[in-house]
């Protein structure tokens, strides 16, 4: 994308005022989504983002500039610029940049921003039909079609000189049925995976995508409230993992452990969890939708072990908050695009697989709620307070499913409800999300297999 | 490559494809934000982003594309990427451009300078300062943020629309981190103007008052209670919920208040205004994302549903005129129906007399997970809640991790009373709720 030689040339009037690190950050990619909406094609949006960052440290201050001019001209003016902001001293760093051929462990067949409309509608097409035919009770299906085509490049006074082409491409369907109050419950499927419009052959049939969307709306559509309380809660395995992504996952941040701004600032070796939990964030899981070759500074991912055994053993960390922990990066920087300044974050986080059965989990229930399928939710580090929703609950008593509730979500601080989690089954699974936070909107996955939650807040009425 | 130039590849582009109806929107955003914690400088950005939108109608169907490459290549292929958009879309609605020449109303906008980095540096270096000795119980785990912002758009389109908006936005926000023993809580305080014009030290006192208050909260009890909200948390429902309002979401089957124009949607107390002028927000536009004049609407008075939110072609399937609703937060954003500022009209009562009233209930000043506990289209939320307890017509208590839930469209029928005083709590350069705080009959807490 850029010549090795012009972006040695930016880093070196990048750190001409005395930067100790100096990276340049450049992209060009294709976004794409088709929406239907009652069978029809309603929206398109097309769009192609292109721009560079330059990033520079010194100490424990860094600066980014960022340009949608990437000519030669454009690049040396927005180094110029992050360097003057830095201040007003001397280059103390040389530039050598060494070319890095990192292992493609996520190979694409068909790139979708290179096959006709035409071919992404059909598949939209047989997803969206399948739920509209699925039950009389559905009222309305939308769906979308999601492809990206990033192309980076990464060059840093580290000696990375880098590219890769991360390509992912994701259907989503949402089904409204009719309530049996008159009202509308929605369900929902949107699988996705870094791969290609080879997605559809190999991990995922389009009408099952459909189909999944319309039974939960179906069931949701047949359920009463959920009721309100503290209770036991068992949680079902892949969406379900969204629990340990808010309630733990985003304070071993390094954006807020580094400030001491996470309840597990400092517990290090400490015991943060049920016993039973061992959970990894892992960026090198083949295609997988939080994969990466390497991060968004250059660094390969990694599988990491977050807490063995209910014991916290490393934190996710990038570049430059590793210099305020002194600890080493963990290949975890990520930025939704060149215009976000990267920071630590997670890749595929989940809880991985434990001793316990899927049925001893809910015979050990004598009154509470089993959450089979998970909506969103979001948490405040700080104090450690989370929410995310139920999509498909349902009661159980006496160690037996019983009806569908809807309505529910589940509040609670991290700290006290992983250290809640005393039993984990055996069906690890994974599934994707978009994760928000201020570097951006990035592809993550959650997971985990079946866990029960001894005590939480249910919301309900 | 400068916008006027490719405006001009584009447009010649377009006459070679055979396009006669298209239109160019474009943006350029130049930032500079910086950001310290505990006083000194953590991170420093400037930015300099936008790009250009194609839209062109082929076939009575609108196709777009958007880019950030300006050059002539890329004119071309934006050209052609948005025609064949249009020639796959099977819409039935048919689209439109606004044409030119309309009139429309004055925008006031508050002068804002463009903040050099050494002022932005000395403006942040004086929040910290700020906070350090603004409460007793303040840590040295505090961030301060301000931020410049230019925004310029220009939209053109080939039936004589010509028009363009500017604007320098300057920007403080602080984050007040308090601890008492092991608990530490956190608020924030955001404002929008001539930092020279702000009090950073009663900014900083306010967030760190609202956390402090909070330190020792228990779990409200499960039950059903009166609620009041505050003009915040009204203001966080109003913004989930203003979805159902747009007239293309219910075309869609996609809202509560589909097929209820005329009709009673909420208490008599209700009166709900779309205003692009209003006087508290800095940010105040003319014209919309497709050109056509913006203007203060009643959308719910009395109670009644006067109308939806309306864009060219939702207008034209309702056979309705467009209520100029049509908004673009970027070059890449695709045109959606929003609100301007969205307000609820304030009631009479005090907020003291609106304790009173209450008697003993829930006083909710923050809501969480909105994106996840709420639903849009049924209305329903189950939503992490943090304020106060109500006993005897006060304030006491401070409570928090618990859930608060109902149904939306049902809320707005048992709202019983609101506050004389709206708040708007973050404008932005785009849409905007103001709210008084709002008591309703009946809703469940969840908690211990």
């Amino acid at each position: 994308m850029i010549e090795r030689e012009l972006c040695a040339k930016v880093l070196e009037a990048a750190v001409s005022t005395g930067a100790d690190y100096a990276e340049l950050f450049a992209e060009n990619s294709k976004n794409h989504t088709v929406n239907m909406v009652s069978g029809k094609v309603d929206a398109i949006n097309d769009a192609v983002v292109s721009g560079a960052a330059v990033r520079v440290y010194k100490g424990l201050s860094s600066v980014m500039a960022t340009t949608v001019d990437r000519s030669e001209e454009g690049l040396i003016r927005c180094a110029k610029k992050a360097a003057a902001a830095l201040g007003n001293g001397k280059a103390a760093l040389s530039v050598v940049l060494r070319d890095r051929m990192y292992a493609n462990i996520h190979p694409v067949l068909v790139v979708p921003s290179s096959v006709p409309n035409a071919e992404k509608v059909d598949i939209l097409r047989r997803a969206c039909e399948a739920a509209a035919g699925y039950d009389r009770r559905i009222r309305q299906v939308t769906g979308t079609f999601l492809d990206v085509d990033q192309n980076i490049l990464i060059a840093s006074t580290d000696g990375v000189y880098a590219s890769d082409r991360r390509v992912r491409t994701r259907l989503s369907v949402t089904a409204l049925a009719e309530a049996k109050d008159g009202g509308t419950q929605t369900g929902s499927c949107s699988p996705g995976r870094r791969m290609g419009m080879e997605l559809f052959e190999k991990e995922v049939d389009p009408e099952a995508t459909g189909r999944e969307a319309a039974r939960q709306a179906v069931v949701m559509a047949e359920a009463g409230y959920c009721p309100a309380g503290v209770m036991p809660v068992a949680i079902g395995n892949g969406f379900g993992g969204v629990i340990f992504h808010e309630a733990c996952g985003h304070s071993l941040e390094a954006s807020s452990v580094a400030f001491g701004l996470s309840q597990f600032t400092g517990k290090l070796g400490e015991k943060i969890a049920g016993e039973k939990v061992t959970a990894y964030d892992d960026g090198t899981i083949p295609n997988a939708w939080g994969s990466l070759n390497f991060d968004d500074e250059g660094t390969p991912t990694r599988r990491s072990m977050l807490i063995e055994k209910g014991v916290l053993k490393s934190y996710m960390i990038d570049k430059f908050n590793a210099r305020r922990m002194g600890l080493p990066p963990t290949g975890s920087s990520r930025r939704e695009s060149f215009d976000y300044t990267p920071t630590s974050r997670m890749t595929n986080t989940f809880i991985g697989e434990g001793p316990d059965e899927n049925e001893d989990i809910i015979a050990s229930i004598d009154e509470g709620l089993y959450a089979a399928a998970m909506g969103g939710g979001s948490v405040n580090p700080t104090t450690g307070e989370f929410n995310f929703a139920v999509r498909e609950g349902y009661l159980v008593r006496k160690g037996k499913i019983c009806e569908p509730v809807r309505g529910a979500s589940l509040v609670g601080k991290g700290s006290e409800v992983i250290m809640n989690i005393d039993m984990v089954g055996k069906d690890l699974l994974l599934a994707e999300g978009m994760c928000g936070a201020s570097s951006g909107s990035i592809p993550t996955c959650v997971g985990q297999p079946m866990i029960r939650v001894s005590s939480i807040t249910v919301g309900g009425r | 490559m400068e916008f006027t130039e490719f405006k001009v590849l584009a447009a010649a582009e377009a006459q070679k494809a055979g396009l006669t109806d298209y239109e160019l929107y474009y943006v350029s955003e130049e930032s500079t934000e910086i950001s310290m914690f505990n006083g000194e400088t953590d991170s420093f950005t400037a930015s300099l982003t936008g790009g250009v939108a194609f839209r062109c109608i082929v076939g009575g169907r609108m196709g777009a594309a958007c880019t950030q490459e300006l050059s002539a290549a890329e004119a071309a292929a934006l050209v052609r990427r948005a025609a064949d958009n249009a020639r796959t879309l099977e819409k039935e609605e048919e689209a439109f451009f606004a044409a030119g020449g309309a009139a429309y109303g004055e925008a006031r906008r508050a002068e804002m300078p463009v903040l050099s980095p050494e002022a932005l540096t000395k403006t942040a270096a004086a929040v910290s300062e700020a906070l350090k000795t603004c409460h007793e119980k303040i840590t040295e785990r505090c961030s301060a943020e301000v931020m410049t912002q230019q925004l310029r758009t220009s939209l053109v389109n080939s039936r004589g629309v010509d028009l363009s908006w500017e604007a320098s936005v300057d920007g403080v926000y602080l984050s007040a981190v308090v601890a008492d023993g092991e608990e530490t809580n956190d608020d924030y305080d955001i404002k929008v103007g001539d930092p020279a014009e702000m009090d950073f030290r009663a900014m900083a006192s306010k967030a760190a008052s609202k956390a402090a208050a909070m330190l020792g909260a228990g779990v409200a009890p499960t039950g059903s209670w009166p609620v009041i909200f505050s003009g915040e948390a009204m203001c966080s429902l109003l913004s989930t919920f203003a979805s159902a309002f747009s007239a293309e979401n219910a075309r869609k089957g996609l809202s509560a208040l589909k097929g209820k124009e005329g009709e009673t949607v909420a208490s008599e107390l209700v009166t709900v205004v779309d205003d692009p002028f209003y006087p508290e927000n800095p940010f105040q536009r003319s014209f919309d994302g497709e050109g056509s004049p913006a203007f203060r609407k009643e959308v719910i008075s009395g109670g009644v549903l006067r109308t939806l939110l309306y864009d060219l072609s939702a207008a034209h399937a309702a056979g309705k005129q467009t209520t100029g609703n049509a908004s673009r937060l970027s070059y890449d954003s695709p045109v959606s129906i929003q609100p301007y500022t969205f307000l609820l009209a304030p009631g009479e009562l005090t907020e003291d007399a609106l304790l009173e009233e209450c008697g003993n209930g829930v006083w909710i000043d923050f809501l969480g997970g909105l994106h996840a506990g709420a639903n849009p289209i049924s209305g329903d939320f189950s939503l992490q809640s943090a304020g106060f307890m109500v006993e005897k017509g006060k304030k006491t208590r401070p409570v928090r991790s618990f859930t608060v839930s109902g149904n939306f469209f049902q809320l707005l029928k048992s709202i019983v009373a609101l506050s004389d005083k709206a708040v708007l709590p973050r404008a932005s350069g785009f849409t905007a709720f103001a709210s008084p705080a709002v008591m309703v009959k009946e809703l469940t807490v969840s908690g211990k």
